[in-house]
């Protein structure tokens, strides 16, 4: 995804202020499954309303990609745009939903109890039920971390926030998800 | 540094987030902290779960949906040149070509794509022409994850072990990196010899030979492969662990370790033995006649001195009936075993005496063996993990 993210340069984003659509669309095809993902693990797994918040976000960017810059690395403006629009509908379900119905994702003791082995897939499975029992402040670090391979500056950036924040957050976030899934931390689960 | 705890620090230590000096002081801190070394393996494990987050896929009808609404705010905006169109065009369905292009290599090889991007560790030309590949390396080069590097007769290369060591490679060696990330460094020595010097956690840099995985417990070491994919361990400062699927053997400084394969780790011992007890303990070892391997046992006893418990030690772990017997009998005339530890519980592998008289013996190991890595709480650590893994003392490959 790197060499895809390199054709993204200025004059793409220039004919994109330009509302030229065939460039939207090469930045769209190169950045939707990072923004899908973060929407994904943003929204308890809700996968409807994935599409629609990634639907949102490219549409809001379709016309503020105008009011950009240049003052700072398009990627960092880029999901910046991503982390706001994923904590206004956390913020707005907040409103909608009782407390309780937020987390959607099934806990991997729900699945298979009885099963000792756990494959591959079903370790992802109750690491992204974990995830998205984190607080956002705790949670959008990881994402931006372990979905889109920032540094830590960058996520700073991101969040607008310091670095030493983002590596607190980060700290404290990891410890919360072992914690959380303390019952893998066991060679037999992993296959070792 | 050393009075400082470093739990705040530890994601930004395993994300390399850290300064080489600062790793250092981290990792010097944690070999000597118990409470920050229990908070680094819960963080460790929480970067080994966030680490299995997959990147998802974006459904496909997401553009089409998109299209006729971004058609609606389109009519306030001018098109751009129609030569931009062109090749905008041509870019789109490189990028199409290249997103597909990646699925298909994602699905042929199972793994997230992101890992294939990994990362990569300094090589620093010492001597001669080192290979990375195919590619001779004038002064640095960069070892990415799956690739060789090869010294010739005259060439010798420096490896920068992430922010946690280096490693020397010798003439005439082939090396591979195999893994880079939080919770693993692995090299994969198939030939030649490496001197290793880590200042990482226990567990943290392992070494895959032909024959055995040497693991490290913060320490400074030196490892063969031979031809016949045969290896030899040599600790000097600290400890390291030899370990093949049914033994291992743990190293101190001052001590050797030789391995066979198809047999995996022979038994730990220290470099001032005498030939004969060395000479008895490869037969015990590597022997397959059970005649030849009782007769060397019984040399092995008669040449022992007290510092060769660690060899007895490692012996008697492995050992069944009679040879248990004199195994235990030989260990308790050298160190007798202390208040609560019964020759019947020893005998039955009793894990709580086994360790009561393991920390007495260990004092006997390290005390004139050179360690310097506080090695009581290395090999401590050690024994927890060891432990953890469901009580192994008693799985381990009888003889």
């Amino acid at each position: 995804m790197v060499m895809a993210e390199q054709l993204i340069d200025g004059r793409v984003i220039e004919a994109c202020q330009q509302g030229d659509r065939d460039a939207f669309q090469l930045l769209f095809e190169t950045y939707k499954d990072k923004v899908f993902s973060i929407a994904v693990y943003s929204s308890d797994g809700d996968r409807a309303l994935a599409d629609d918040i990634t639907q949102q976000i490219f549409l809001k960017l379709f016309t503020a990609i105008r009011q950009f810059r240049g003052e700072s690395e398009f990627t960092t403006w880029l999901y910046r745009l991503v982390v706001n629009a994923c904590l206004d509908e956390r913020r707005r379900r907040r409103r909608l939903l009782p407390w309780g119905e937020m987390v959607a994702m099934k806990k991997p003791g729900e699945r298979k109890p009885q099963e000792k082995h756990y494959a591959r897939l079903e370790i992802a499975e109750a690491v992204q039920a974990a995830i998205a029992e984190l607080k956002p402040k705790f949670r959008l670090p990881i994402l931006l971390k372990y979905i889109e391979g920032l540094s830590y500056e960058e996520i700073a950036s991101v969040m607008g926030c310091s670095k030493g924040t983002v590596a607190s957050r980060l700290n404290r976030g990891h410890s919360q998800l072992a914690k959380r899934l303390s019952h893998l931390n066991n060679p037999e689960v992993w296959g070792d | 540094m050393f009075l400082r705890h470093v739990t705040k620090d530890i994601s930004a230590y395993c994300h390399g987030e850290l300064s080489s000096q600062e790793s250092k002081q981290f990792a010097e801190h944690l070999i000597a902290c118990a409470k920050c070394r229990t908070k680094f393996e819960e963080v460790k494990l929480g970067i080994k779960l966030a680490e299995q987050l997959p990147r998802l896929s974006a459904p496909d009808h997401l553009w089409s949906e998109l299209e006729p609404l971004l058609a609606k705010q389109t009519t306030s905006i001018a098109r751009s040149s129609s030569s931009w169109m062109w090749q905008s065009k041509v870019a789109a369905a490189a990028v199409l070509l290249l997103v597909a292009g990646f699925g298909v290599f994602w699905i042929y090889k199972g793994r997230p794509a992101r890992e294939h991007a990994g990362p990569s560790w300094l090589v620093k030309r010492l001597d001669g022409t080192p290979k990375i590949g195919s590619e001779q390396i004038s002064n640095n080069g960069q070892l990415a994850i799956g690739e060789w590097l090869e010294t010739d007769g005259r060439s010798r290369a420096q490896i920068d072990v992430a922010s946690i060591g280096n490693v020397d490679i010798e003439a005439n060696s082939r090396v591979r990196l195999l893994q880079s990330r939080a919770d693993e460094h692995r090299l994969e020595l198939v030939r030649g010899k490496m001197s290793a010097r880590i200042w990482a956690p226990p567990r943290l840099f392992f070494v895959d030979t032909p024959s055995a995985v040497a693991a490290d417990y913060g320490c400074a070491y030196t490892l063969e492969v031979n031809d016949q994919g045969g290896s030899l361990l040599r600790v000097t400062s600290g400890w390291v662990a030899m370990e093949s699927k049914d033994r291992e053997s743990m190293v101190p400084a001052g001590a050797s370790c030789e391995t066979r394969p198809g047999i995996g780790p022979g038994t730990a011992y220290f470099d001032d033995a005498s030939p004969a007890f060395r000479e008895a303990l490869t037969k015990v070892d590597f022997e397959t006649d059970a005649a030849v391997c009782s007769t060397a046992l019984t040399a092995v006893l008669d040449q022992a001195r007290p510092r060769d418990t660690l060899t007895l030690w490692h012996l008697f772990r492995r050992s069944e009936g009679t040879d248990r017997e004199r195994l235990y009998d030989k260990l308790a005339s050298f160190v007798p075993p202390p208040p609560g530890v019964t020759r019947e519980g020893m005998l039955r592998f009793d894990e709580k005496m086994m360790s009561q008289w393991l920390e007495v013996l260990e004092s006997m190991w390290t005390g004139n063996g050179g360690g310097k890595m506080v090695p009581k709480k290395v090999a401590d650590a050690y024994f927890k993990v060891r432990n953890g893994l469901s009580g192994r003392l008693k799985d381990m490959a009888p003889k």
